[in-house]
C-alpha cells in the first residue's frame, strides 16, 4: 500500500482498501454523502488538494441513483483523485462544500441546472448557466432528457444583479454582443462615476450542449468536437480527450507521437501568447508593438498551415498518435522560424516594458492577490501570474514532458504586468521546449491503433496543461462501450471568478486590458 | 520613440499585396465521382454528416438510384474521407475560399446507376435545385443597389461559435491582411454596420441577441454565415436543446463562408463577393496534388 492511498484514506475516513487506483496518477473513492464535506475539509488542509472539477452522472439506469463526482489535484502526490458519492433521486440534494470552499461554487450551480440536484448549504445556490427564459424542471443533462428536445422559453424572473445605491451610483450592463471581434458574454458594472465597484458576470450565451454532444457522437469522432470545445486550444482539448480515451483503453502512443504532441501543444501556447501580448498593447493605445506581436503571430500560424495543414492546429491530434508527421525539412524549417521568432520577441517584450506610459497602465492594474486566486481555484497562467506554482507539464506529466527539461514561471503581483510577464516567460520556455522536442524527435510510427471498442461501464481522466491551463475531460461509458457521460473542464470556467475579483477598484477603462490580460473562453467555459 | 520608429522602419511593408492568391493550404476534400463506386465509407467516416449516401428503391418507370452528396456547409475538412475511400476518389483541393448564397450552392453531388449485383457506376452530376451562383448574385446586387462597392462597415456577431472564426475575422485585419485597405473597416455598433459577420453555431442564449442586432442594423443589409457551424451547426450539429444550428435557422443569410475555421482569405473572399466585387465560387478545383503539403497527412490515419 503506497503512502499516498494511506494519506489520501486517513482524510477520508474510510479504509486504505476502498481507496482504489485504476490507472497511474488517478485515485478513485466512493464515500458516503454525509462526510463529503469534513472530506473535503481535510483533502484541503492535510494534503493542500485543489479543486479540478466537480460533476454529476445519472446512473439510475443502471445503480438507481445519481452520483456526484469531486476531481481534486493532490499536487504533493502527483496523483489526482475522483471522489463520488451517490444522490438519492428520492431527494435530488448533495452536500455543498462552496461555502468553505470557493473553488467549487459554479461547479455545484451548474450540476442543480443541468440535473436538478440541489446543493445543500450553498451560499447562492441561482442558476449559473440556465438563462432566465429556461423553464423550471427541464434539466438537459438528466439521461432521459433527449437531446433534440426543444425546451419552450418561459417569462421567467429577471436574473438578480445585485442593486447599487446612494448618489451617482449606478450599473453598466455591457454585452452579450460587443464591440470588439470577440465571444459573447454579459457584464454588469457597478460603478461609482469611473471606479468599479463591482462586476457581475452574466455567461453561458455560447452555450452549445457539447457535454450532451459528445453522447450522441461515435467516440472516434468526438476528437473533432474537442477540438471546437474553445477554438484557440484545440490541441489542448483534442490532447486532453485522446489522453482520456487513450487511458480507458489502455492504448500507448508511440514515442514520436508524444514528442510531436510536445511540439503541436508548445506552438499552440507561443501563438496565442503572441495574440494576448499583441492585445494588451492594443488595449492601451500602444499600437507599434501591437502590430508587430500581431505580425509575429501571422508568421507562426501561415508557417504551421504549411507544417501542419491547419493555421490554429486542427486535425493533427489522432486518438492514439497524431494524424501526421513532421519530416526533417520541416523541422528544419520550424527551428529556423523560432530562431527568428526569438530575438523578434525578445525586442517586442523589450520595448513593451521600456515604455513607461505602457508599464503605468499596466503596473498594479487588475490585481488578484494569492490568497483570492487559491480559494476561488484559479489555475494556469492566472494562477502562476498571482504566485502559485502550478503546472501539470510539470506536476502531472502527459505526452513527452516528463523527458523535456523547463521552468515553470511564476509571479508574484497577480496584476496585468504578472499576467503579461509569465506569458513573455512561457514563450521564452516554449521556444526551448521545441528545441529539445525537435532535437530528438525518436523514429517510431505515428500511431498506435486504438481498440476497435472501448471497455464497457469504465472512467478515466485525461488532462492536458495548455496555454491557458489545464483542460480535463472525464469519459465515462455505458454498457456497450459508448460515451454515456463526458465532463469538459476549461481552465476558464475556474477563473471567470478570478476576473470578476481582479477588477473592483479598478476604473472603467481598465477593464478590457484586465480582461485581456486574463483573455479566458467563453465557449470553453460555456461549452 | 526613435527605437520604435527605428523598428517601424526596419519592419517595412509586411502587408500582402494579394492575399486572395492561391498558397498552399488545406483545401476541401472533393470526390472523383467517376471513380466512386458509392460504398459509403466516406459518408461513415464524416464525423458532421457533411457527406451523405442516399438509395432511393425502385419505383415504376424509375430505376434504383444512388446519390452521393457533399456538403461543404458542413465539412470541417478533418480529412477523415481521404483515407476512408478505397478506391482513392477523395483527395485534398487547393480550394479554400468557397463562398455562396445559399447552402444548396455548396453541395456537391452526383447519381450512381446500381446494377443486378449492386455495383454502383456513375450517372451524373447534379446540382440541387434553387438559384444559380450568377442569379444569386444579381438579386444581391439589385437588393443592395451597388451601395457597398467602395466602403463596407461591418459589425461582428458571434452567436456561439467556438472562438476559431473570430481568430480568423480578427486575422484578417492584422499587418498582413490589413481588410482596411479595401474599405472594409469592423465597426462598435450594428447601427453603424452595412453588414453583419455572424458566426455560429446559433445557440438558444444567442438567438434573441442575432435577431435583436439584425433589427438594428440600417437597410440595405446583408449577413454573411461564416465557418461550418455559421453554415450548417457544423460538428454541434442542427437542433439540439441548446444549439439551434446555422445562422439561416434564425436570420436570412446573403452569403456563406464555408470552413472550420474558413482562413482570412475565405473570409475576406466572402466579404469582397456580398459588396459585389468578386464572383462566387462553390466547387472547389480539381485536385492539386501538393496541396497537403505533407503527403503524410492523407496516409497517416
Amino acid at each position: 500500500m503506497s503512502a499516498t492511498i494511506q494519506a489520501v484514506s486517513q482524510a477520508l475516513g474510510i479504509p486504505p482498501g476502498s481507496v482504489h487506483e485504476p490507472r497511474p496518477g488517478e485515485l478513485r473513492a466512493d464515500v458516503e454523502p454525509g462526510t463529503l464535506r469534513a472530506a473535503a475539509d481535510r483533502l484541503v488542509a492535510d494534503l493542500g488538494a485543489r479543486l479540478a472539477s466537480l460533476f454529476a452522472t445519472d446512473e439510475r439506469v443502471w445503480n438507481a441513483v445519481y452520483a456526484l463526482h469531486q476531481i481534486w489535484l493532490l499536487p504533493r502526490h502527483w496523483t489526482f483523485l475522483r471522489v463520488s458519492t451517490r444522490v438519492d433521486p428520492a431527494h435530488r440534494r448533495f452536500p455543498s462544500i462552496a461555502a468553505k470552499h470557493p473553488s467549487a461554487n459554479w461547479f455545484e450551480r451548474e450540476v442543480m441546472d443541468m440535473f436538478g440536484l440541489v446543493p445543500e448549504g450553498h451560499p447562492n445556490p441561482a442558476p449559473v448557466s440556465l438563462h432566465d427564459d429556461w423553464p423550471d424542471g427541464e434539466w438537459a443533462l438528466r439521461k432521459d432528457f433527449p437531446d433534440a428536445r426543444q425546451v419552450p422559453r418561459v417569462p421567467g424572473s429577471s436574473h438578480p444583479f445585485r442593486p447599487v445605491t446612494g448618489e451617482g451610483v449606478f450599473h453598466v450592463p455591457v454585452g452579450p454582443v460587443h464591440a470588439g471581434i470577440i465571444e459573447p458574454g454579459h457584464f454588469r458594472f457597478g460603478v461609482a462615476g469611473e471606479p468599479v465597484l463591482y462586476l457581475q458576470l452574466r455567461l453561458f450565451y455560447a452555450h452549445k450542449g457539447t457535454e450532451k454532444r459528445f453522447e450522441r457522437l461515435p467516440w472516434r469522432h468526438g476528437i473533432f468536437l474537442a477540438e471546437s470545445i474553445s477554438g484557440d486550444t484545440a490541441v489542448g482539448h483534442a490532447l486532453a480527450f485522446a489522453h482520456a480515451i487513450e487511458r480507458l483503453s489502455g492504448c500507448e502512443p508511440p514515442p514520436r507521437a508524444r514528442y510531436l504532441r510536445v511540439v503541436l501543444l508548445e506552438l499552440e501556447r507561443i501563438y496565442n501568447h503572441l495574440a494576448d501580448i499583441g492585445a494588451i498593447a492594443t488595449d492601451v493605445a500602444f499600437s507599434v508593438p501591437a502590430a508587430h506581436a500581431q505580425l509575429l503571430r501571422e508568421r507562426l500560424v501561415s508557417l504551421q498551415e504549411r507544417l501542419f495543414g491547419s493555421r490554429l492546429l486542427r486535425g493533427t491530434v489522432a486518438i492514439g498518435g497524431v494524424k501526421l508527421d513532421l519530416p526533417n525539412a520541416g523541422r528544419e524549417e520550424l527551428l529556423a522560424h523560432i530562431q527568428r521568432l526569438q530575438s523578434d520577441f525578445e525586442s517586442l517584450v523589450t520595448l513593451l516594458i521600456d515604455s513607461g506610459s505602457f508599464t503605468d497602465r499596466i503596473d498594479g492594474t487588475g490585481t488578484l492577490p494569492i490568497e483570492a486566486a487559491r480559494d476561488l481555484g484559479i489555475t494556469g497562467l492566472a494562477a502562476r501570474a498571482s504566485g502559485l506554482d502550478e503546472d501539470l507539464r510539470r506536476d502531472q506529466p502527459h505526452d513527452a514532458y516528463d523527458a523535456l527539461s523547463f521552468e515553470v514561471p511564476v509571479e508574484e503581483g497577480g496584476d496585468v504586468r504578472a499576467r503579461l510577464m509569465v506569458r513573455a516567460r512561457e514563450v521564452e520556455q516554449s521556444i526551448g521546449i521545441l528545441r529539445q522536442a525537435l532535437g530528438a524527435l525518436p523514429d517510431s510510427p505515428l500511431r498506435t491503433a486504438p481498440p476497435s471498442e472501448l471497455p464497457a461501464f469504465s472512467a478515466a481522466l485525461g488532462w492536458a496543461e495548455a496555454w491557458r491551463g489545464p483542460c480535463l475531460h472525464w469519459v465515462e461509458t455505458d454498457a456497450y462501450g459508448a460515451l454515456t457521460r463526458v465532463k469538459i473542464t476549461d481552465p476558464s470556467f475556474r477563473n471567470w471568478p478570478g476576473l470578476a475579483h481582479a477588477v473592483p477598484g479598478n476604473i472603467i477603462p481598465d477593464f478590457p486590458v484586465i480582461n485581456k490580460s486574463f483573455n479566458l473562453s467563453y465557449s470553453g467555459n460555456d461549452r | 520613440m526613435f527605437r520604435i520608429l527605428a523598428r517601424s522602419a526596419r519592419t517595412g511593408i509586411v502587408t500582402d499585396p494579394q492575399p486572395l492568391a492561391p498558397r498552399l493550404h488545406r483545401g476541401f476534400p472533393v470526390i472523383d465521382f467517376r471513380r466512386c463506386t458509392a460504398c459509403g465509407d466516406c459518408a461513415r467516416a464524416c464525423p458532421t454528416g457533411a457527406i451523405q449516401l442516399r438509395t432511393d428503391p425502385a419505383r415504376p418507370g424509375v430505376s434504383p438510384a444512388t446519390t452521393l452528396s457533399l456538403a461543404y456547409g458542413q465539412c470541417i475538412s478533418c480529412r477523415e474521407c481521404i483515407p476512408a475511400c478505397r478506391e482513392g476518389a477523395v483527395s485534398v483541393s487547393s480550394s479554400f475560399d468557397l463562398v455562396a448564397y445559399t447552402r444548396e450552392q455548396l453541395v456537391h453531388r452526383a447519381s450512381f446507376d446500381v446494377d443486378a449485383s449492386g455495383r454502383a457506376t456513375f450517372r451524373q452530376e447534379e446540382s440541387l435545385p434553387g438559384p444559380s451562383l450568377s442569379e444569386s448574385a444579381a438579386t444581391l446586387a439589385a437588393r443592395i443597389r451597388g451601395r457597398f462597392g467602395r466602403s463596407l462597415h461591418v459589425r461582428q456577431v458571434d452567436a456561439g461559435s467556438c472562438n476559431g472564426c473570430e481568430l480568423e475575422i480578427a486575422a484578417t485585419a492584422n499587418p498582413v491582411f490589413d481588410l482596411e485597405r479595401f474599405g472594409i473597416q469592423f465597426v462598435a455598433s450594428p447601427r453603424h454596420a452595412d453588414l453583419l459577420l455572424v458566426t455560429g453555431p446559433v445557440t438558444r442564449n444567442m438567438e434573441i441577441a442575432l435577431r435583436r442586432t439584425l433589427e438594428a442594423t440600417p437597410e440595405p443589409r446583408a449577413v454573411v454565415a461564416v465557418g461550418a457551424c455559421g453554415c450548417s451547426g457544423g460538428i454541434f450539429g442542427e437542433g439540439s436543446y441548446a444549439s439551434l444550428g446555422g445562422v439561416d435557422r434564425v436570420v436570412p443569410v446573403d452569403v456563406y463562408v464555408p470552413g472550420c475555421p474558413p482562413s482570412p482569405q475565405a473570409i475576406l473572399a466572402g466579404l469582397f463577393v456580398a459588396m459585389g466585387i468578386r464572383e462566387a465560387r462553390a466547387r472547389p478545383e480539381s485536385p492539386a496534388p501538393e496541396a497537403g503539403t505533407n503527403q503524410a497527412l492523407s496516409s497517416a490515419s
